[in-house]
């Protein structure tokens, strides 16, 4: 299937007058090369696109004309499920659309039926949400460090992020018994409390990460070579990022200032900001351009940091007490409608309920991060070199099983 | 700035479509059957007229309403004679949000593209499009985004039946 509503040919940049005005050498090699465009398939199943998604490219030899990602290879029907069983159940397919994030996910949907409910929160579950929910991004925030560096050549950072990520996901197995797909915080609270010795071990955690952390700093992100391949590669200016409705790391690259925990405070980040226990990290344009692949990856690598100082205040503040709301086992939400935005390791992901009253949603919409941010590509990738299509690919950070839902 | 300031804010300066606003309440006591409304509050918007309209929430200096994070559209029920459009507007520079709803015949359900005012709205609108057979006119590129190009139906409409089998391979 040939690119559409793209124009159809690229014009070269010399006219044959100027090529035979060329030296011997050179006039011979332009006039030789019959510039003409062919279309390159990226994927369904390329390691670079994280997932089955195929990109459409169409190349000018090195030079990348058009772009055309094609989705729908994940497409699992989530929206359709939601509408189709009862609120409760419909939790755990939440885990499965952004499965590098589930807390985060399960957060975000709990956040909007509790929202329509009008539910209360115990403080202790909204403790142990931020630290689930925390601890995730750094686990997010670790695979698009590691892949990222995968994608561009570099196999050992891969390895480095993985150490910790296991740790990660063994701490929530103790909490929850599941490594990827948690369920874990849900309508009313969190699933159950923590294990004895649990958050003395999320403290050990973060103590170890913090001086892991430098590890990352030294190995990849001020590595020449990797600087070197995303430095002024695929600059999304800011008013590009706005048009496009990209949202978190994606805009932040760019210098945007915004981060939902910060700027529309919901659970407990009012109160962190309020201590000015995190930063928001900005791209500044250190290594090239603002915007650029590298200010993107910089700014995941720093919101690690910023994730572990929001769990240790977390892990300072926990006090004992009750973990899930007093809710019945069906659940009947009163009539209304909410959309909840959370920020995700990707960036917004919001909820829209609609409920009628019945024991099913009427309507159960995920906007995910990834859907937004990866329709950048098509505008992006014209006008780059076919080589830094991974580049910039691999520095929006999508999770296919998001965009398809 | 709040909902109520910006819902003033559009009528001081006329924002095209704007037919009024929806807000939460509390059931009334008289009324048994009446469980009132919960969550957000939301501005009612001729669908016709929404590009317009999203235009003056982003030009307007006092709301800024640039980015436009989610368009999508609901079935609120199966005999029920309209379609909504659900719009997220976002505004990243002043902090606030603005949600707003579009009524839409299902009888006839076109309306114009809101493309040249937000690029974001071109995958949403795709989407809306093949999920709910909502037509929206004047869309640069009016193919399906999730579902095959041949697939029959619109899946999130509640009147929409299961197929039986596709190229062979059961649904059941």
């Amino acid at each position: 299937m040939a690119i559409q509503n793209q124009p159809d040919r690229h014009e070269p940049s010399y006219t044959e007058g100027e090529a035979r005005s060329l030296d011997t050498g050179e006039r011979e090699y332009m006039l030789d090369v019959r510039t003409q465009d062919m279309e390159l398939n990226m994927g369904p199943q390329h390691p670079a696109t994280h997932g089955v998604m195929r990109i459409l490219i169409r190349a000018d030899g090195e030079l990348c004309t058009g772009a055309q990602p094609h989705l729908g290879y994940l497409h699992r029907c989530a929206e359709k499920i939601g509408e189709s069983v009862e609120w409760l159940q419909y939790l755990p397919y939440t885990d499965r659309y952004d499965y590098l994030a589930a807390m985060n996910n399960n957060l975000g949907y709990s956040m909007a039926v509790e929202k329509v409910m009008g539910l209360e929160i115990p403080r202790r579950a909204l403790m142990l949400r931020t630290i689930c929910a925390e601890l995730n991004r750094i686990g997010s925030h670790l695979i698009a460090y590691g892949t990222y560096g995968l994608d561009l050549g570099a196999f050992t950072p891969f390895l480095y992020a993985f150490r910790e990520r296991e740790w990660m996901m063994a701490l929530f197995e103790k909490i929850c018994g599941a490594r990827l797909t948690y369920s874990y915080i849900r309508i009313g609270g969190v699933f159950n409390d923590a294990p004895p010795g649990w958050l003395e071990e999320v403290m050990r955690f973060c103590d170890v990460f913090d001086v892991k952390w430098q590890e990352y700093v030294d190995l990849l992100m001020n590595n020449h070579l990797f600087v070197g391949r995303t430095a002024d590669v695929g600059v999304i200016p800011k008013e590009m990022a706005i048009d496009f409705g990209l949202s978190g790391p994606m805009v932040r690259g760019s210098g945007i200032d915004w981060d939902i925990r910060r700027d529309m405070p919901y659970e407990l980040y009012g109160e962190i900001c309020a201590d000015g226990a995190f930063e928001v990290p900005l791209g500044t344009g250190a290594k090239g351009t603002l915007g650029d692949c590298w200010d993107r990856f910089y700014v995941r690598v720093m919101e690690m940091r910023e994730s572990i100082k929001i769990v240790r205040w977390c892990l300072a503040n926990i006090e004992p007490g009750p973990v899930l709301a007093d809710i019945p086992k069906t659940l009947r939400v009163p009539p209304g409608e909410a959309y909840v935005a959370i920020e995700n390791p990707r960036g917004e992901l919001g909820h829209y309920v609609v409920s009628d009253g019945s024991k099913v949603a009427v309507r159960c919409r995920v906007r995910g991060p990834s859907f937004s941010n990866i329709s950048v590509t098509e505008a992006l990738l014209p006008g780059t070199l076919v080589a830094d299509a991974v580049a910039i690919i691999g520095s929006t950070d999508i999770v296919v099983g998001e965009t398809d839902r | 700035m709040d909902f109520q300031a910006i819902h003033d804010r559009l009528r001081a300066i006329q924002a095209p479509g704007l037919l009024g606003a929806d807000e939460p309440r509390a059931p009334d006591p008289e009324d048994k059957k009446d469980k009132g409304r919960s969550g957000d509050p939301f501005v009612l918007v001729d669908p016709q007229r929404l590009g317009p309209f999203l235009e003056a929430a982003r030009s307007d200096e006092r709301l800024k309403l640039d980015l436009l994070a989610d368009l999508t559209a609901t079935d609120p029920a199966k005999d029920d004679e309209n379609l909504w459009i659900n719009v997220q507007l976002l505004s990243m520079e002043l902090k606030h949000r603005l949600a707003i709803k579009c009524v839409l015949p299902k009888a006839d359900p076109v309306m114009p593209s809101t493309v040249p005012v937000h690029r974001a709205s071109q995958w949403a609108e795709r989407e809306a499009a093949e999920m709910y057979g909502i037509t929206f006119s004047g869309h640069p590129d009016p193919r399906n985004i999730l579902l095959p190009d041949d697939w029959v139906g619109h899946p999130l409409r509640k009147d929409y039946v299961f197929p039986d089998e596709y190229h062979g391979i059961s649904c059941k």
